[in-house]
C-alpha cells in the first residue's frame, strides 16, 4: 500500500511554522517515513498537484495569489491543516486592517506604482477560515515543534486531533498570590514594561507584578516558555475560544486587575489585546457602514 | 422546546397603544400556545395556563405585559410563576416580555412603532425562554429564627411577634442593646420585658458583622462582639437601623441590600412593600422620620415578622442559584474571576479550576465577564440569549437611527418602569427605535455585547448603571465603567466613533432622567457623521 500524500505551503506569512516543523530535527524523519512528499518550500517550487492526501498550510490570506494558492490546496486536499496563528488567526500581519490599503501600500512601497506582475495585496488580510473549510486547525507564532508534528501525524494517520483549550495560566509555572485573594483594589499600583521594573520577580504571576501579560486571555499548548523565560505571553495563540474575541477578552479580564487609567494610557491596548487576531475578531478591519459603502 | 405566550392586555393599557394582533404575529409561528387576555392575575387565567401546561406538554414560557418587576416585587407576585413551577415548568424558563412600562406605556404616541417593537420584545424574551438552562433548586428546610440588628422599637415589636411564633431571635446592636431594652421607657414596655424574659431570645452587643453567606431559609452570619465571635445560623435577617452607615456597609459586603440617596438600606420599593428587599430572606423597617406615629413603628414592624412568618414557615424554600458550573475543559486557572469577585465567592480549587462558592455568590455576572475563556455563565441571562437578543434586535425594522440599551437590573430597567409615568405626565414618548435588553448588573456587560451590537447594525449604545455607591454588588457599575471606557479605544481603531457608545449612571426612581437620557442620545446621534436622522 502507498503511503499517504503530503504538501505543506506558505502563503502570507515568515515561514516560521515552516522552521518550527523543521526543528523536529530527526524527529522529522518519522514523519517523512510516513508520507510522501510531494511539494514543500522545502523542495523548492512545486505546483499543486491535483489530490494530496494532507495538506498543510500556513500564512494568511493577504493578496490575490495567497487566495488562489489557498483554494487550488482546498480542492487537493483530504485533510487541510491550518498551522500557525497567521492561517488560523490572521496573524501578526493582520494589524494592518487598521490601516486603509493605500496607505499601506504607501507606506510599504512608496508612491511608485507597484508593477501588475506581483501579487496584488487584497484589502484586509484574512485567516484561511475566511474562505474555506479547515479540518485541522493549529495556532501558534509560531506553534511550537511538537504540536506541528501532532497535528501532521493526526491527519496523516487519519486520527483526531484536538487543540488544547484552556488558557495559558494552566501551563504557567508561577505562582498567584494576590490574584487568588478577591479585592475591589487592583493587583499593582501601576503597568510596568518589563524594563521598568527593579527586578523580575521569576516565581510570582506577572500580572502581580503589573506586568500586562497575555496569559489568561491566550490558549495554552505552548508549554508557557515565555512566562518561564520571564518575558510575559504575548498571546500568540489567539483565545481559546474564537467566539470570545481576544481583545474583546483583553479588556474585560484585566480591567478589574491592572489600574484600568494606566491600561487606557498604555501605548498600544489594541494592539496588545489583538496582536494575532484581529482579523478574527468582531470588527477584523477598519469598519465602513453600508451606508457609507452605498454612498 | 415547547413554547407558549400569555399576553396581558393590562386592562387595555397595553391595546391602547399595541395593536397586540400584528405584534404577535411573528410569535405565533414559534409558540404552540398563544393566548391574549385583559390580566395575567385573572384566576381562571391562572386554571387555563396550568391546563394548556398539561395539554400541550410546556416548557417554556413567556409572560406579556408588566415589567418583571410587578412580580418579582411583591409577596403575592410569585404566584404566577410558582403555579407554573408546579405545573412543571422549570423556572428558569418563564420569562418576562415587558410591554406595558417600557412598550405601550413608552410610546402612547407611536402605536406602530409601539406595535413593531412589542414584537420584537416578544420575539427576545421567547429567545430568553428558550435559550435559558433548566435550572434545579437548592431546597432547604427553613431555619425558624430571626436575626435582628439594632435594638429599636422596630425590632422590639417584630421581636415579640417573631417569638410568640415560636421563632428564636437573636438581637444584635452595636452599642448596650440590651441595657436599651431594660431601661425601655414607658413606651412599649411590655413588650420589651416580654422580649427579655423569652428563652428563645439572645443579646449580642456591642456587635460587627464580619463575615456572613446562604440565602433565604439558611444565612449564616458571623458577629464580632466583647465577648467574642458568635455565627448565628438564621432563616432571616431583619435590620431595623437602616439607617446607620456601619451596619448597612457591613451587610452590603455579604448580601445584596439596596441603598437610597442617602445611603440607608430600603425596601425593594418603598412606597407598596415596606419590608421586603432584594434579598427575599433580609427585611427591613423604612427610616423614620423625628414626628413618626407608635401606630406606623408597629405596622412596619408587623411587616417584616408577617412576611418572615409567610416565608419561613413553609415547609421548605429554595434557591435557585444564578451561576453555571465552571467548564473544567476551558478554566486554565488565570483566577481573574476570583480577583474580580466582590463577595468572595470564586476560588481555585485543589486542580486549579474556578470553583464557586454557591452560598456566596449573588448572580451579579462579573465573574462571567471577566474569565476570558467564556467558562462560566449566569443561567438567567446567558451569554447565547444576550447575543441573540443583539442580533435579534437589530434586525427589526425602524427609520432613522437604532439605540440599543443594557439596562442593569438595579437601576436602568427600574428606571425605564419609572419612565412610563413621566411620559403619561408629559404627553409624548421617547422613541421607539430604543430597544432594551436588561441584564442582571452592569458588572454582567460583555464588551462583546456592544460590539455585536455595532456590528448587528444598532446606531448607538447606551449602557445604564447605577450610581456610584449604590451597585448591590458593590462594585459591577465600576467594573463596567472601565471595561466601557477601555473598549472605546478599540472602536476608535475600527474608526467607529465612540461618541455612539454612552455610560448613563440613574437611580432606578428616575424616570424623567432616563427619558432625557434616550433622547439625549438620538439628540446626539443625529450630529454625528453619517446620521440618518429622523428617529428624534
Amino acid at each position: 500500500m502507498s503511503k499517504p500524500t503530503l504538501v505543506t505551503v506558505s502563503l502570507g506569512g515568515c515561514e516560521g511554522c515552516h522552521v518550527s516543523l523543521l526543528d523536529a530535527h530527526e524527529g522529522l524523519l518519522d514523519l517523512l517515513g510516513k508520507v510522501e512528499l510531494l511539494a514543500s518550500p522545502f523542495s523548492g517550487p512545486a505546483e499543486m498537484p491535483a489530490h494530496a492526501d494532507v495538506v498543510m498550510v500556513e500564512g494568511a490570506v493577504t493578496t490575490d495569489e495567497d487566495l488562489e494558492r489557498l483554494e487550488a490546496a482546498r480542492a487537493a486536499a483530504g485533510t487541510l491543516v491550518a498551522i500557525g496563528s497567521c492561517a488560523v488567526l490572521g496573524g501578526i500581519g493582520g494589524l494592518r486592517n487598521l490601516t486603509r490599503l493605500p496607505e499601506v501600500t504607501g507606506r510599504a512601497f512608496g508612491p511608485a506604482e507597484k508593477s501588475d506582475l506581483l501579487p496584488q495585496l487584497l484589502p484586509q488580510v484574512h485567516p484561511v477560515t475566511d474562505f474555506v473549510d479547515v479540518d485541522i486547525t493549529v495556532p501558534g507564532c509560531a506553534p511550537e515543534t511538537p504540536l506541528i508534528v501532532a497535528a501532521l501525524s493526526a491527519a496523516v494517520a487519519g486520527e483526531p486531533y484536538e487543540q488544547p483549550r484552556r488558557n495559558l495560566c494552566d501551563e504557567c509555572h508561577r505562582e498567584k498570590k494576590a490574584m487568588l485573594t478577591h479585592s475591589a483594589e487592583f493587583v499593582s499600583d501601576n503597568v510596568y514594561a518589563l524594563m521598568e521594573l527593579e527586578a523580575i520577580d521569576a516565581e510570582t504571576c506577572l500580572l502581580e507584578q503589573g506586568v500586562m501579560c497575555m496569559g489568561p486571555m491566550t490558549r495554552e499548548g505552548c508549554g508557557a516558555k515565555c512566562t518561564a523565560a520571564n518575558v510575559p505571553c504575548r498571546g500568540c495563540s489567539g483565545p481559546s475560544r474564537l467566539d470570545f474575541e481576544q481583545g474583546g477578552k483583553t479588556v474585560d479580564a484585566l480591567a478589574a486587575v491592572l489600574p484600568a487609567g494606566a491600561l487606557m494610557f498604555l501605548e498600544d491596548l489594541v494592539g496588545t489585546g489583538y496582536r494575532y487576531s484581529l482579523p478574527v475578531s468582531v470588527f477584523p478591519a477598519i469598519h465602513t457602514s453600508k451606508e457609507a459603502d452605498d454612498a | 422546546m415547547t413554547l407558549a405566550v400569555y399576553v396581558s392586555r393590562c386592562a387595555g393599557r397595553v391595546d391602547a397603544t399595541v395593536d397586540v394582533e400584528s405584534a404577535l404575529a411573528g410569535i405565533e409561528e414559534r409558540a404552540a400556545v398563544v393566548r391574549v387576555v385583559d390580566d395575567l392575575f385573572d384566576p381562571a387565567v391562572g386554571e387555563q395556563i396550568v391546563s394548556d401546561v398539561a395539554e400541550s406538554g410546556i416548557d417554556a414560557v413567556v409572560l406579556a405585559g408588566h415589567s418583571v418587576d410587578h412580580y418579582t416585587k411583591s409577596l403575592s407576585g410569585g404566584y404566577l410563576e410558582e403555579r407554573l413551577v408546579s405545573a412543571g415548568v422549570n423556572p428558569n424558563r418563564i420569562v418576562v416580555a415587558n410591554l406595558l412600562e417600557q412598550v405601550a406605556l413608552a410610546h402612547p404616541d407611536d402605536p406602530a412603532g409601539a406595535t413593531t417593537k412589542a414584537a420584537a420584545m416578544l420575539e427576545v424574551a421567547a429567545l430568553c425562554a428558550e435559550t435559558n438552562p433548566p435550572v434545579e433548586g437548592i431546597e432547604s428546610e427553613p431555619k425558624r429564627s430571626v436575626l435582628v440588628l439594632g435594638v429599636t422599637a422596630e425590632a422590639l415589636v417584630a421581636a415579640q411577634r417573631l417569638l410568640n411564633l415560636g421563632f428564636s431571635v437573636t438581637v444584635a446592636d452595636r452599642g448596650a442593646g440590651s441595657e436599651r431594652v431594660a431601661r425601655r421607657p414607658t413606651s412599649l414596655r411590655a413588650t420589651a420585658s416580654f422580649v427579655r424574659s423569652h428563652p428563645a431570645v439572645r443579646f449580642v452587643d456591642h456587635a460587627s458583622l464580619v463575615d456572613g453567606d446562604g440565602w433565604l431559609g439558611d444565612y449564616r452570619v458571623v458577629l464580632d462582639s466583647t465577648d467574642g465571635r458568635t455565627t448565628c445560623h438564621v432563616g432571616g435577617i431583619l435590620l431595623a437601623r437602616p439607617d446607620d452607615p456601619a451596619w448597612v456597609e457591613e451587610l452590603r459586603r455579604h448580601y445584596r441590600v439596596d441603598i437610597d440617596e442617602d445611603g440607608r438600606a430600603r425596601s425593594i420599593d418603598p412606597m407598596r412593600h415596606p419590608a421586603e428587599t432584594v434579598d427575599p430572606g433580609i427585611m427591613v423597617v423604612p427610616t423614620r422620620s423625628d414626628d413618626v406615629l407608635e401606630r406606623d413603628v408597629v405596622a412596619a414592624a408587623d411587616s417584616a415578622a408577617m412576611a418572615f412568618m409567610l416565608k419561613l414557615s413553609q415547609p421548605r424554600t429554595v434557591h435557585f442559584q444564578d451561576t453555571s458550573a465552571v467548564d473544567e475543559t476551558l478554566c486554565g486557572g488565570c483566577a481573574t474571576c476570583v480577583r474580580t469577585c466582590a463577595f468572595g465567592a470564586c476560588s481555585l480549587d485543589e486542580n486549579g479550576v474556578s470553583h464557586v462558592d454557591l452560598r456566596r455568590c449573588r448572580g451579579c455576572g462579573k465573574c462571567v465577564v471577566s474569565c476570558p475563556v467564556g467558562a462560566r455563565d449566569i443561567v438567567s441571562s446567558p451569554h447565547d440569549y444576550l447575543l441573540g437578543a443583539v442580533r435579534s434586535l437589530a434586525r427589526v425594522p425602524v427609520d432613522g437611527d437604532r439605540v440599543l440599551g443594557f439596562l442593569c437590573g438595579g437601576c436602568g430597567y427600574p428606571a425605564a418602569d419609572a419612565a412610563a409615568a413621566f411620559v403619561g405626565e408629559r404627553g409624548s414618548g421617547y422613541p421607539a427605535a430604543f430597544f432594551p435588553v436588561r441584564i442582571p448588573c452592569g458588572g454582567r456587560l460583555d464588551t462583546l455585547y456592544v460590539l455585536e451590537a455595532f456590528k448587528a447594525g444598532f446606531d448607538g449604545v447606551c449602557v445604564y448603571r447605577c450610581r456610584e455607591g449604590h451597585c448591590h454588588n458593590l462594585i459591577g457599575n465600576l467594573d463596567m465603567d472601565r471595561r466601557i471606557n477601555l473598549l472605546r479605544a478599540v472602536l476608535r481603531s475600527r474608526e467607529i466613533d465612540d461618541a455612539r457608545l454612552r455610560i448613563v449612571d440613574i437611580s432606578p426612581f428616575e424616570g424623567d432622567r432616563f427619558v432625557e437620557s434616550v433622547e439625549g442620545v438620538f439628540d446626539s446621534l443625529a450630529t454625528l457623521a453619517g446620521a440618518k436622522g429622523g428617529a428624534s
